[in-house]
């Protein structure tokens, strides 16, 4: 078991971070040859300004139309997408691991913030389950994958609680948030998760659009 | 009551208590002193000194873990028993001592483990809730 456990958080989390990273960079290079290939065009009209604006905008929270049509479901996405970056990047443990490995530190919450803000991500995922087979106009655009990903997402941080109370199965829910959290990794540049990287793209491709062509607001 | 009932009884009295003693000190959890610790998140590391050297087979060698360092240098054959992790070990690091106090503990623990395949490893293995 300890050479396992030592695989999954040495090595193992090398070749992810190394997926992830070098994932990102060939999908981006395939979607600018894509791009050249069969949408040449959109050079002619993609400027910097509108896009630039576009991305500022969307960050605002309920600043866009559509954002304030659905005001529930915008407030637990954008609360979901800053904890779920904001938990594992300011965890204490994690950070300890880093600050042993590469001497390397920053400032972290404390351990029972932590937990509120896992519970509330892990509340978030079931909202979006709900929605999924509530609202009509979701439920209809909505499969599998779409539950596949939702628990992909919960895996880590629900393994990481019950982990971190040590409920039961301590060790072998230390190994599933491990491997499920290096998943998670792997599959950003290949999946879905993809749309952390393209949504400033397709923002920025709709602002153009918008803003050069239509002369009006994208948001 | 005559005195045979009364020796029987206080006998099963001393005997009971004697159990429960017995079991509460198995039971007793030593952890280590996290004191020199502000605002520790976890409860002290589990560790029961003579058990732990005696199960590693460290008897006989202290300095493993109660070591003496000039500067970076470890001086073989010197131990320090008789002071803190954290007279040393400071919470930050300094230029004296490039190892905090809980880089020293964790990674004093975790790296024999490692090497040796034994013990615990994980968070939760130590700072049992």
């Amino acid at each position: 078991m300890h050479s396992f456990i030592q695989f999954i958080t040495g090595p193992m989390v090398w070749i992810s971070f190394g997926i992830c990273f070098i994932g990102i960079v060939f999908r981006l290079l395939q979607i600018f040859r894509l791009t050249r290939e069969k949408e040449n065009f959109m050079f002619t009209f993609l400027s910097v300004k509108f896009s630039l604006r576009s991305i500022l905008v969307w960050l605002v929270p309920f600043l866009p139309v559509s954002t304030r049509k659905s005001p529930v479901f915008y407030a637990v996405s954008y609360i979901f997408h800053i904890l779920l970056f904001l938990t594992p990047l300011f965890l204490l443990s994690h950070v300890i691991l880093i600050e042993e490995n590469f001497n390397l530190s920053w400032w972290t919450v404390s351990d029972w913030l932590a937990d509120i803000f896992t519970v509330a991500v892990i509340c978030a995922l079931i909202f979006f389950a709900i929605r999924r087979r509530m609202v009509p106009e979701v439920k209809f655009l909505t499969g599998l994958s779409d539950y596949v990903f939702i628990i992909l997402v919960a895996l880590p941080f629900i393994s990481g609680f019950i982990a971190y109370h040590q409920f039961f199965a301590y060790q072998w829910m230390v190994i599933i948030h491990v491997i499920s959290g290096e998943l998670m990794l792997i599959l950003i540049p290949f999946t879905r998760f993809f749309h952390m990287i393209l949504a400033p793209l397709t923002r920025a491709y709709t602002a153009s659009e918008f803003g050069g062509v239509r002369h009006s607001k994208d948001w | 009551m005559n005195h045979k009932h009364l020796f029987i009884i206080s006998g099963l009295i001393f005997l009971t208590f004697f159990a429960y003693m017995t079991v509460s000190a198995q039971n007793e959890i030593i952890r280590l002193d996290n004191s020199a610790f502000e605002n520790p998140q976890r409860p002290g590391a589990v560790f029961d000194h003579d058990t732990h050297n005696e199960m590693a087979g460290l008897e006989d060698d202290c300095s493993v873990c109660h070591h003496v360092y000039d500067g970076k240098t470890l001086i073989e054959g010197e131990s320090s028993e008789d002071s803190a992790c954290s007279d040393c070990h400071e919470l930050k690091p300094t230029p004296e001592n490039s190892v905090p106090l809980r880089k020293a503990f964790h990674n004093r623990c975790k790296d024999c483990h490692f090497t040796s395949q034994k013990g615990p490893v994980l968070c939760g293995e130590c700072h049992i809730k």
